[in-house]
């Protein structure tokens, strides 16, 4: 390569800048360390980019992930702090590695969940709903979809602040039709639209997983655990109501409606449910409305946030004091597998995938 | 995804201030003059507009490419890396960036091959000495040069609208369109933010048009003074072009362009390199053996 040795680049920071602490996650396109400024001390998330498709180049969901955080500023959104690289040495055969630096949250939302200790209140499920919806109502605003979302990726901080992250599979869309990849969405958290082979769908596709992991506050563990796409339609079946062009218009056009084989005569449980984890009727209310098979009749984000949950006593609650008890960091990443899905019963599915060698016993890693 | 100009990378480390612009040129400037500088920027403008062409870019993606372009080069010299190799990995990225999809390398490559001897032969003899390796670690390079600031606004946009809010669609707006174009070819991009250029250029095409929007300049509130050393920016452009023939011209200017030391092609170069670096393996590999 003809570079002059010369030029020197300000912006970039060095990697040696950063000193690693800990592996904390597995994100859609690499690990996430805990590190810590050497000079400043702050403490700091990085993500490393992997560069395993090399004819691609730098890779395009990296891009995205960086322009679109570039962008969203906000409470409730994961904030980049910076991009950085590691140079080309002999001691990484010549290849240089980049790193998204972000700010670092205590725990994650799936983590939390797993550890039976850690008991929210029915004003504190609300902050944390609060918030979430926040983050997606500004996302969209800004005509971003997220597409990943699940409990893992919501991230807490020890003061309670909720932050949307892992944007490796958000993409800008607009209000024109559409062609994009169905290929998006935790299998459990994907939307039935998603799943009937829909490729022109919208924010509503995020709001589903609101939905998921609003139930989730309650079941401590994901609703509806599918083994496969077919068998995840058929929970959501189960709970939701049969997929018909009666209850969801305009469905049969789906390219897999009449492919899949999907169960009939199933009648809508969502509040039955749920009821037995659930007993507020808003968040019952509110979460039949997330839970809407047809995407067109979803609640969005606005209206969810205008919702009676959020405005009748108990109101929304900082989680702040509930979080202080803990000193210790909670991530899915570094958590036991979650007890099994409570509300449907599947048969056995397969647990969370867990790194090989991962000692049960270090569930939580001491952070601070 | 719509985003605040304002709160953008764009707007807060990319409009650079004419001085800095000329501090980071120095150097290049004291091997070549300024007009000569600018007729290398153009060239390479017009060859990632015929790239972008030949991919069936659409002309947002094109300009992406062209500012990321002069982005890499308003902080480096010439020399830093060959510009020819630079074209294409600023088509490549930013036909990535702004969701056009990736595009194969071959094809990329193809089309470089194609239009450096077909369209630019005048410019570039011989055969086009890059390959995809080359384009992958350039495009590290410009990525980490650019701090990642991969979002570009563009004149197109509001210059729409100002032609719906003037009902000038039909008259002033194909006119403006290629004046902004034309802008790619100056330094405006670097300098002004994207409804500067595209009120200058919308100035520009009324006078063209004789066309009289004097009522409705009136009553914007914009700096008129930037407005118009973007218009003049634009109008020295077509000054220059009347007399400037690329094709007789440019052969003579890249001779004078600074280089990187280099002596042998850069392809070869970097077969070399790897030959140096297996090298100590093999040595060990050796000494082991024995």
């Amino acid at each position: 390569m003809p570079k002059s040795e010369e030029s020197s680049y300000p912006f970039c920071p060095d990697e040696g800048k950063y000193e690693k602490l800990a592996k904390i996650g597995q994100g859609t396109f690499g690990e996430v360390f805990k590190a810590r400024d050497k000079k400043t001390k702050t403490v700091v998330a990085m993500k490393k980019v992997l560069m395993e498709n090399e004819k691609e180049g730098f890779p395009i969901t990296a891009l995205r992930e960086i322009k679109i955080l570039q962008v969203l500023k906000n409470d409730n959104i994961v904030n980049l702090l910076e991009i950085c690289r590691i140079k080309a040495t002999p001691y990484n055969r010549y290849k240089s590695t980049v790193y998204l630096v972000f700010e670092f949250c205590e725990h994650d939302l799936a983590g939390l969940l797993s550890n039976p200790q850690v008991k929210f209140s029915l004003a504190e499920i609300k902050k944390v709903m609060q918030q979430l919806l926040n983050g997606l109502y500004y996302i969209h605003s800004n005509k971003i979809l997220h597409r990943d979302m699940k409990a893992a990726n919501i991230l807490i901080t020890k003061a309670g602040k909720l932050k949307l992250a892992d944007f490796g599979l958000a993409r800008a869309f607009s209000d024109k039709l559409n062609r994009y990849t169905n290929r998006v969405v935790t299998l459990w958290y994907r939307p039935p639209e998603l799943l009937l082979g829909e490729r022109n769908y919208g924010p509503a596709i995020d709001l589903w997983g609101a939905g998921c992991i609003m139930a989730e506050m309650w079941t401590r563990s994901p609703i509806m655990q599918g083994n496969t796409e077919q068998h995840q339609l058929t929970l959501i079946s189960q709970l939701c109501g049969s997929i018909v062009p009666e209850t969801w218009p305009g469905v049969e056009k789906l390219e897999l409606f009449s492919k899949i084989e999907l169960p009939k005569g199933q009648k809508r449980k969502v509040k039955e449910r749920l009821h037995g984890y659930v007993k507020d009727q808003y968040a019952l209310d509110l979460l039949d409305k997330l839970l809407s098979l047809d995407p067109s009749k979803r609640v969005n984000s606005d209206d969810a946030l205008n919702h009676d949950f959020f405005w009748v006593d108990p109101l929304p609650q900082d989680l702040n004091h509930m979080l202080s008890r803990y000193n210790k960091s909670m991530f899915e990443y570094l958590a036991p597998p979650r007890r099994r899905a409570p509300i449907n019963q599947p048969p056995q599915a397969p647990g969370v995938v867990r790194p090989a060698g991962h000692n049960p016993d270090q569930h939580f890693e001491r952070i601070f | 995804m719509a985003g605040n100009f304002w709160a953008s990378s764009h707007y807060q480390q990319w409009i650079l201030d004419r001085q800095d612009l000329y501090r980071e040129r120095h150097n290049d400037l004291t091997v070549i003059t300024e007009e000569e500088y600018q007729k290398i920027i153009m060239l390479f403008a017009n060859v990632i507009q015929a790239l972008g062409e030949q991919l069936k870019f659409r002309q947002q993606v094109i300009a992406t490419a062209t500012i990321y372009f002069k982005r890499f080069y308003a902080r480096n010299s010439l020399k830093c890396i060959d510009p020819w190799l630079m074209a294409p990995t600023c088509a490549f990225l930013a036909s990535k960036v702004e969701e056009f999809g990736v595009i194969s390398n071959s094809r990329l490559m193809t089309a470089c091959q194609s239009i450096v001897k077909n369209k630019f032969g005048h410019a570039f003899s011989g055969e086009y000495p890059y390959r995809t390796q080359h384009v992958l670690e350039c495009e590290f390079y410009l990525l980490e040069m650019m701090d990642c600031c991969l979002i570009m606004y563009h004149p197109y946009r509001p210059l729409v609208k100002f032609c719906a809010d003037l009902n000038a669609e039909a008259d002033l707006l194909p006119v403006a369109w290629k004046m902004v174009n034309d802008s790619l070819r100056t330094d405006a991009p670097l300098l002004y933010p994207p409804y500067l250029i595209a009120l200058a250029c919308l100035h520009l095409a009324a006078i063209v048009k004789q066309k009289d929007i004097k009522g409705w300049c009136a009553e914007l509130n914009v700096d008129i003074d930037k407005c118009m050393d973007v218009t003049k920016m634009m109008v020295s452009l077509y000054e220059m072009w009347k007399t400037y023939d690329e094709k007789k011209e440019i052969q003579a200017i890249l001779a004078k362009m600074p280089k990187p030391s280099l002596s042998r092609p850069p392809s070869e170069a970097t077969i070399q390199d790897n030959s140096q670096q297996q090298q100590p393996n093999q040595q060990q590999m050796s000494s082991g053996v024995s």
